[in-house]
């Protein structure tokens, strides 16, 4: 009886822009759909285009044809061959500073988040407030500044100017305040608990709150993974030394120098997209809640 | 949340704080996290303002006081004037219509399609790639023999040829396009991430409302208007600041599209490109530091301009 009565007040209410009111509703999903397909392809088809491209020949890169004729690695074997620093260097001084600083960012965004959401102690309010504030800061203001600072340090030659970028980017206020975010929605029973078993406060964080804050350190080595990966601005301001160069900037450099051959410039702008796409192939939740999650949500 | 509760009140009778332990457990967790923001960031914009009023050296560092010169010559540089000319152009452009782009694929998205995973994962899709390989992709496909003009061609009717195009028009070598094509660059990369901002928010609307204006007779476009809209004016905020900020702080396309003099013509001279020649160009660190200090300014401004725009204080407070 109640649960035929209630029907009709509780269908189901997801917020449907095509049913609400019936009239037109078929022509307006079509129309709804046609622009989803058409977005979707405008999305995909510039990197088919680029992946198709590297396994061309020069005068056949410029024509219109999505088979390559003939095909060729050429292209691929010109980006590991011709480059200075080589490809593998690249892909490893990515790795390097990527694999570090995702790993400070969980780490130093825990206990920062973890102190800030659970922990009282005196100006914890205040102090999170100055954290979140340098969000506001642009980094280019900070440009001439860090500069001076790590030429102070000596980590502006050789190897050290891995510890420059990677120091710049150690610590990001949105992984402290996701991290704070996600702590906070934990029950508090269970550091009860952990407490009444004779735990202090690190173990409690260590063994009981870490492990339950999985997926937002999941979400957080996402995000940072990614932007570090993809970071162009610091290693430029920092890396005078060649072989020191991520991805992006020997990118850059190729594009300068290459001009218009494009196979082996699709064929590295393909390889430094891999991992990131890979990534987001397989972790694709991480990244849309990380990026939702830094945006809204008080 | 639940037991946040009675915890809280607990304190209140006894202290705000902790124990001694907690209080030094709080403090050492965010002793190392805190050094760093404190030195690399709010010890930057001090350091900055400090190098910006002297003469300042490569090596030797501090030589004399210089005072406000720096700013008095950057605000009467034409170069400067062509830099903030073209970032007010960019924003002017890119923000609303990010804005849109971004609220309109949230909508849908959000509603009850068929697919809705694979959408949002394909809107998404543009923004994991680095702006280096996405910059180099984009001048590849706007060159004159590019897939654009050849898509161009291949089109019954081609709207940019009325507009006086020609064919093999070349986007990004040409100064009265090359901006525009910048523009449509990062609309494209970043309109997915502003679609994720929107839905997010769109989600902590609650199907009640909804369900009311049904019943009141509401149409489609009358409940996103009056409802929608108005409800979504945290996320406005948010979404805007993000996209003013970003469009302020445009560098990496437009260095690697135009090189560091924005070329051709500094048509796409930024202001944080012209910063960074400062620096590394014409090796005039403190001018360089001027030119940040603006920039913030600048920004926080803009900040606040939104804020009373929409009304609201960022959603995180």
């Amino acid at each position: 009886m109640t649960t035929a009565r209630a029907a009709p007040l509780r269908p189901d209410t997801a917020v449907d822009v095509a049913a609400v009111g019936d009239r037109g509703r078929r022509f307006r999903r079509g129309i709804g759909y046609t622009f989803l397909i058409g977005y979707a392809l405008l999305m995909f088809v510039p990197f088919t285009w680029t992946v198709i491209t590297s396994f061309k020949t020069q005068p056949d890169s410029v024509r219109m044809t999505f088979i390559p004729d003939p095909a060729t690695l050429q292209g691929w074997e010109r980006a590991f061959t011709e480059l200075n620093p080589s490809l593998p260097q690249l892909f490893l001084n990515s790795a390097i500073i990527a694999g570090v600083v995702t790993v400070t960012n969980v780490l130093l965004g825990s206990m920062a988040g973890y102190a800030f959401a659970r922990l009282r102690f005196p100006g914890r309010e205040p102090l999170f407030l100055l954290v979140l504030g340098t969000l506001m800061i642009p980094d280019q203001l900070r440009m001439v500044p860090i500069y001076q600072l790590i030429r102070f340090l000596g980590l502006s030659a050789g190897d050290l100017q891995y510890g420059g970028v990677i120091l710049v980017l150690a610590i990001s206020a949105t992984s402290v305040f996701l991290l704070r975010q996600y702590f906070q929605t934990i029950p508090r029973d269970l550091e009860e608990a952990a407490k009444i078993d004779g735990a202090g406060f690190f173990t409690t964080f260590w063994r009981v709150m870490l492990p339950l804050a999985t997926p937002a350190l999941g979400a957080v080595a996402i995000l940072q993974f990614q932007g570090a990966w993809n970071g162009f601005f610091w290693p430029l301001v920092i890396m005078s030394e060649r072989d020191n160069w991520p991805l992006p900037l020997g990118l850059t450099q190729f594009r300068f120098e290459f001009f218009t051959q494009w196979p082996p410039l699709m064929a590295v702008v393909t390889l430094a997209t891999l991992p990131i796409l890979l990534l987001y192939l397989f972790f694709q939740r991480y990244f849309v809640e990380g990026i939702a999650a830094s945006g809204v949500k008080g | 949340m639940a037991a946040a509760g009675p915890a809280r009140r607990l304190t209140r009778w006894t202290s705000a704080y902790g124990g001694r332990r907690e209080i030094l457990a709080g403090y050492g967790l965010i002793a190392i996290p805190l050094l760093l923001f404190l030195v690399l960031n709010i010890g930057s914009i001090v350091f900055a303002l400090v190098i910006s009023v002297f003469e300042w050296q490569f090596r030797g560092g501090a030589q004399e006081a210089i005072g406000l010169e720096n700013y008095q010559r950057l605000l009467s540089d034409q170069t400067f004037q062509k830099a903030i000319y073209n970032v007010a152009t960019y924003a002017l452009w890119v923000v609303p219509l990010q804005m849109a782009l971004g609220l309109l694929l949230a909508v849908i998205v959000n509603a009850k399609i068929r697919g809705q995973t694979f959408f949002r994962a394909a809107f998404y899709f543009p923004a994991i790639a680095s702006s280096a390989a996405i910059t180099v992709l984009f001048i590849f496909i706007m060159q004159p023999q590019g897939l654009f003009n050849g898509i161009r061609a291949s089109l019954p009717i081609d709207p940019l040829a009325a507009l006086g195009f020609a064919p093999g028009h070349n986007w990004l070598g040409t100064a009265t396009t090359a901006l525009g094509s910048i523009m449509a660059l990062n609309i494209w990369t970043t309109s997915g991430t502003m679609m994720l901002f929107y839905l997010a928010s769109l989600q902590t609307i609650s199907r009640e409302v909804y369900e009311a204006a049904r019943i009141d007779g509401a149409n489609t476009w009358q409940t996103f208007w009056r409802i929608t809209f108005p409800l979504l004016r945290p996320a406005h905020f948010f979404v805007a600041t993000v996209s003013v900020i970003g469009a302020l702080q445009l560098f990496d396309q437009a260095y690697i599209g135009g090189g560091s003099n924005g070329d051709p013509n500094f048509s796409l001279m930024s202001i944080v490109l012209y910063l960074y020649n400062a620096a590394f160009r014409q090796f005039n660190l403190d001018y360089a530091a001027a030119v940040g200090i603006v920039l913030f300014l600048i920004i926080f401004v803009a900040t606040l301009i939104q804020r009373q725009l929409f009304g609201r204080t960022p959603s995180w407070q």
